[in-house]
């Protein structure tokens, strides 16, 4: 009982996954900033922003559905903070695994996005309901391609379990290189699952506001960016167990430290992605995914289900 | 409570996310206003970051005389931000109405309408000048004392403003 709450609430919980959240933010911010040649945000800022609006005024719109309206922030925040249980973090083993996790993680990964569908269309505003659609719409586009790329290793790794797939991917380090390709593709997903630049569609401030979350405000806002900051973790956290499986059969210790060396490199990868590229429109982005994303996830099944008939 | 009073009064500080409102300027402050967030002067320094919507902004930072056209969207924007919030006057005509003061189809500066937090002058009012203001503003919240006189010396709402100035009827 008493190890349950200390895994739910300190670690690899509530408490760190926050830290580790405002640190990735941090991180994205300040690497931006550097990236367009600025000072950038001090390293207390993601605090001091959350902390502000946890204190602000929480505004509720006359028209909203107020269940769902307050009720979406705490599922999303909840669905992201699950899904890192299951990712091997300090070994080849995660706190909690069993056949078809890697699907579980993938699906608590989609809540979030769902979540921004339905808070931003109950939201009863202009702005967030086309937000929502368009949130909705681009999800059709990256999540086949991310779901192929995670299930291809999976595959290779005759396993549906995550922690035995980084079992298997640490004793044939080499097939792990074999999944670059899928690496490349997942990131691209990740991009439009976080809703960063270029395919930032659903909240373009330019055209829609604030998109989702044009109507959230104080403290509901607060876990909204929350769930995007633990989503990004946990999302990195999903491609370093999946592709960069190495170093964590060296013990706790170290395979920790390379655990975060790898997230900090996603996240280093995602935010100069931020700074380089600019928005595309709807049509361009969902193009793009079917037309090259999607095919190139399909070749990387082929190739994993080829090397696994080839091996025997 | 008094050190959860700091700590959030910390946060209100290092973090005033600001929304920009051209309340009728002729654009040059809304330059200014832009090249202030520009890299050269970074303003996420500060934390000061540009949102598009009201509900997440901290500071209104306000352009230009208040035209009657624009006069019910400014309270309508300022209504829709939730507390705190702080207003912030750029430029002369903002803070007085400028050379436009006393025109038919103008309601003076910003504080005819809703409460000013802070005012800074200039035609156009510089981005340095512009930071300068906003590092003031955010020392005005870190006294409360100063900030309590300020809220007391405020002008009345608009609402109440005499009759004197309704629509003028204008021969062509």
């Amino acid at each position: 009982m008493a190890s349950a709450l200390f895994y739910i609430l300190i670690f690899p919980g509530f408490l760190f996954v926050s830290v580790f959240g405002l640190a990735a933010e941090y991180i994205d911010r300040k690497l931006c900033a550097k990236l367009q040649n600025r000072v950038g945000p001090p390293w207390f800022q993601p605090l001091a922003d959350l902390v502000k609006l946890v204190a602000k005024e929480t505004v509720m719109p006359v028209d909203a559905d107020l269940t769902i309206f307050r009720l979406m922030p705490v599922v999303a925040l909840t669905a992201a903070i699950t899904a890192l249980l299951y990712i091997p973090m300090w070994g080849p083993q995660a706190l909690f695994s069993f056949q078809g996790d890697v699907i579980v993680v993938l699906y608590l990964l989609t809540i979030p996005t769902l979540t921004f569908f339905l808070g931003g269309w109950y939201s009863r505003s202009v702005f967030s309901m086309i937000g929502a659609a368009r949130s909705i719409t681009q999800l059709f586009a990256y999540e086949i391609p991310l779901f192929l790329s995670i299930l291809a290793p999976a595959l290779l790794a005759n396993t549906w379990s995550l922690s035995e797939m980084t079992v298997f991917y640490g004793q044939h380090p080499r097939y792990g290189l074999f999944n670059f390709a899928g690496f490349w593709i997942a990131l691209t997903a990740l991009l439009g699952k976080l809703e960063k630049v270029p395919f930032d569609i659903p909240e373009a401030e330019t055209e829609i506001v604030a998109g989702s979350f044009t109507e959230y405000s104080g403290r509901l806002l607060a876990f909204f960016r929350m769930t995007i900051n633990i989503e990004m973790v946990v999302g990195a956290s999903l491609l370093a167990a999946v592709f960069l499986p190495y170093g964590l059969h060296l013990g706790p210790l170290v395979g920790f430290v390379l655990y975060l060396l790898k997230v900090l490199l996603v996240v280093a990868l995602l935010s100069l992605s931020r700074t380089v590229f600019a928005r595309l429109r709807i049509d361009q982005m969902i193009d793009f995914c079917w037309k090259y994303v999607a095919p190139v996830a399909f070749a990387q099944l082929l190739a994993d289900l080829m090397l696994k008939g080839l091996l025997g | 409570m008094a050190l959860l009073d700091r700590i959030v009064r910390w946060a209100r500080i290092k973090s005033p996310w600001i929304l920009h409102f051209n309340s009728g300027a002729c654009n040059a402050c809304d330059i200014e206003v832009i090249a202030a967030l520009t890299p050269r002067f970074d303003l996420e320094r500060f934390g000061v970051l540009l949102k598009g919507t009201p509900r997440h902004a901290d500071v209104l930072v306000c352009t230009g005389p208040v035209t009657r056209q624009i006069k019910d969207r400014l309270v309508r924007i300022y209504e829709q931000m939730p507390e705190p919030k702080f207003v912030l006057a750029v430029g002369t005509c903002a803070c007085s109405g400028g050379v436009f003061r006393g025109c038919y189809n103008v309601m003076d500066g910003i504080d005819s309408i809703i409460p000013v937090s802070a005012y800074i002058p200039g035609c156009p009012a510089s981005p340095q000048a512009i930071i300068d203001g906003v590092v003031k503003l955010l020392a005005g919240i870190d006294h409360p004392e100063t900030q309590a006189a300020a809220e007391e010396s405020k002008p009345a709402p608009v609402e109440d403003r005499p009759a004197g100035k309704e629509a003028v009827e204008v021969t062509r």
